[in-house]
């Protein structure tokens, strides 16, 4: 037996959420484009499995842009106001297996000893609503990480599309039993999710490789058509660095979180002008170590879901998959 | 829940100015309570904001023996965060958020002869632990300083290294690397400091030594440490990387795995050699 659920009553249960004062996040069609969106009415959602999304649902957790505290001179004092509590119930629906795996992914580094109270609120308050994947294409690679197209990490609830305007809902949490609890149908349809994209390299090889492999001079090779945009890092559901910047003026105003890439040349900047990363490939060294080497010592993940968002936004055909291949082709198995 | 990025406002209460470019602030809690409960441990470090501006990050450059009642930073001034932070005067708030990273293992010192090897604005990281050695003078054993820049007029506490060497079985060697103009006061040397060090004939066995200062200056001195049989678990220093958050989430200090704002900022010269060359 299996539960299911129409379009039309997916979209009234997030209506009814949205009356409430939830607020709903939910891909959002532009022209040709799909982006997660905050929205105000269930309709201006696009309730469908995509593969490409232009970023991914990390800002209803980690925002691009983040007030921290604000203060005001007063003489030789200055006075301090806290950022308000999140305290909003949240919905994102809609959101691939591979960005909802990513929270996971991210809590300990945000609750590694010291609590990242910003990122923590957000994710108690939020239930997220995942699509099972229905189609991958070249960019795709989350096998290769432990993911899948139906993978439930991160999820409360995952549909299934039945295409017949109807979900078959898998609930997988509490809050998404909440959600979804007499909204659903009992029915005997059961979805199915596409075959899982295939890769032929092994990432384990490949993060043995950079261990042993830190001065190699393919980093710089494989590194010289990327521009360190960063847009890489803006799109991924997983890249957290961020940079901490007072706005305003001496006498008034705030401090704020924005999102960083290691890309950018500034990154590690030191103020005597020296640059450990002075160059696009330490740079892109970093960043595929960051992913595959650092945070799995530290955190036991891999700091990727192998969604391609990546190297779907690079202007240079660039990104974690085809750096993946390059290091397994040109190091791992030339022998390198 | 806390908010770990908000700094507690305090209250300058003394600005020295050590060289042309250097100052030493010294800083309390404007909350009386936080003050009263305020404790670090010696080798931590701070970062310090003038709001409106931004953060920087320095060592606490005292010992601890005052903690509830002050502590102290040194910068120089190199950047925009510094550039205003040459204007705050007594009274001023800046803003502190710390103490973060680990500290000098002073309890497996004792007993031991302490070499500290400091070049230019490194003097600050080492001057708290000078001064944690000489407040508990009977818990160690010889002690030798050696402290160039490159003029007279670069170096930092320069009147504190004279009163260092009033202590007893203590060896001050101060140095600069360009002979000072006619008129000016110097009764230190004229050189590098490895070479310095390598006259001082500073013996390994039961010594530790701290090695702070430009990469040049360490990387000149290890050997000669090296040479008097001082291992790596015995050589020390403290790093620096750029930081933002100095919690381990922002994302930049990173040498390999290892986190500079969590696990460093001091590391034995073994450490050093298993991370990878990313300084």
């Amino acid at each position: 037996m299996s539960q299911i659920i129409t379009l039309e009553q997916l979209k009234s249960a997030l209506d009814e959420k949205l009356s409430q004062g939830c607020r709903v996040a939910a891909p959002v069609l532009d022209g040709e484009f799909a982006s997660f969106k905050e929205i105000t009415k269930a309709d201006q959602g696009s309730y469908e499995p995509r593969v490409a999304m232009q970023n991914s649902i990390k800002e209803f957790f980690f925002p691009k842009h983040e007030t921290l505290f604000t203060f005001v001179r007063q003489g030789q004092d200055v006075v301090l106001t806290d950022a308000p509590d999140f305290e909003v119930d949240q919905i994102v629906v809609g959101a691939r297996p591979c960005d909802a795996a990513a929270l996971p992914v991210l809590d300990p580094l945000f609750g590694w000893d010291y609590q990242d109270r910003f990122f923590q609120q957000r994710r108690a308050k939020t239930t997220v609503v995942s699509f099972a994947c229905v189609k991958s294409d070249a960019h795709c690679f989350c096998t290769a990480v432990g993911g899948s197209p139906e993978n439930t990490s991160g999820s409360d609830a995952l549909l299934f599309d039945l295409g017949d305007g109807s979900f078959e809902v898998r609930v997988l949490t509490d809050k998404g039993k909440a959600l979804f609890e007499g909204k659903t149908t009992d029915s005997d349809k059961t979805g199915q999710s596409c075959d899982a994209p295939t890769v032929d390299f092994e990432v384990d090889k490949i993060a043995d490789w950079i261990r042993a492999n830190f001065a190699s001079p393919l980093w710089e090779k494989i590194s010289l058509r990327c521009v360190g945009c960063g847009a890489c890092a803006f799109v991924c559901p997983t890249c957290h660095c961020f940079d901490m910047v007072d706005e305003g003026s001496y006498n008034k105003g705030k401090k704020v979180k924005n999102w960083d890439s290691c890309q950018e040349a500034m990154f590690t900047l030191h103020a005597s002008g020296h640059n450990p990363r002075g160059t696009q490939g330490k740079r892109q060294r970093q960043r595929l170590s960051h992913k595959f080497v650092t945070y799995p010592d530290k955190f036991k993940f891999y700091l990727c879901t192998g969604c391609g968002s990546c190297s779907r936004s690079c202007g240079q055909m660039f990104g974690v998959r085809p750096t993946l291949e390059a290091l397994d082709k040109e190091g791992v198995k030339a022998g390198q | 829940m806390e908010n770990i990025y908000k700094p507690d406002p305090m209250e300058v209460l003394g600005v020295w100015q050590e060289t042309g470019d250097v100052k030493r602030v010294r800083i309390r809690f404007r909350d009386p309570e936080k003050a009263k409960n305020f404790h670090f441990n010696v080798g931590q470090f701070g970062i310090y904001s003038v709001f409106g501006v931004g953060e920087s990050v320095f060592n606490i450059c005292c010992s601890n023996s005052h903690q509830t009642e002050y502590f102290e930073f040194c910068f120089r001034k190199v950047g925009r965060v510094t550039e205003r932070m040459w204007d705050v005067e007594p009274g001023d708030t800046i803003g502190f958020r710390g103490p973060f990273g680990n500290s000098y293992p002073l309890k497996e010192w004792e007993g031991k002869d302490l070499v500290f090897v400091a070049g230019g604005i490194a003097m600050p990281p080492i001057r708290c632990v000078i001064q944690y050695c000489l407040e508990n003078r009977d818990k160690y054993g010889k002690i030798t300083i050696v402290y160039g820049a490159r003029t007279v007029g670069d170096l930092v506490c320069k009147d504190e290294l004279d009163e260092w060497a009033k202590y007893p079985n203590v060896d001050v060697l101060k140095t600069v690397d360009v002979a000072p103009a006619d008129g000016v006061e110097w009764n230190g040397r004229v050189d590098f400091v490895p070479t310095v060090l390598k006259d001082s004939n500073v013996r390994g066995g039961n010594a530790v030594a701290l090695v702070v200062g430009p990469p040049i200056m360490i990387k000149l001195s290890l050997p000669i440490l090296s040479e008097n049989g001082f291992s790596d678990d015995d050589i020390f220093t403290s790093l620096e990387n750029r930081m933002k958050c100095g919690l381990g989430k922002c994302g930049r200090c990173n040498c390999g795995s290892v986190y500079v704002c969590k696990e460093g900022p001091v590391f034995t010269q073994a450490m050093i050699k298993n991370m990878p060359d990313d300084f």
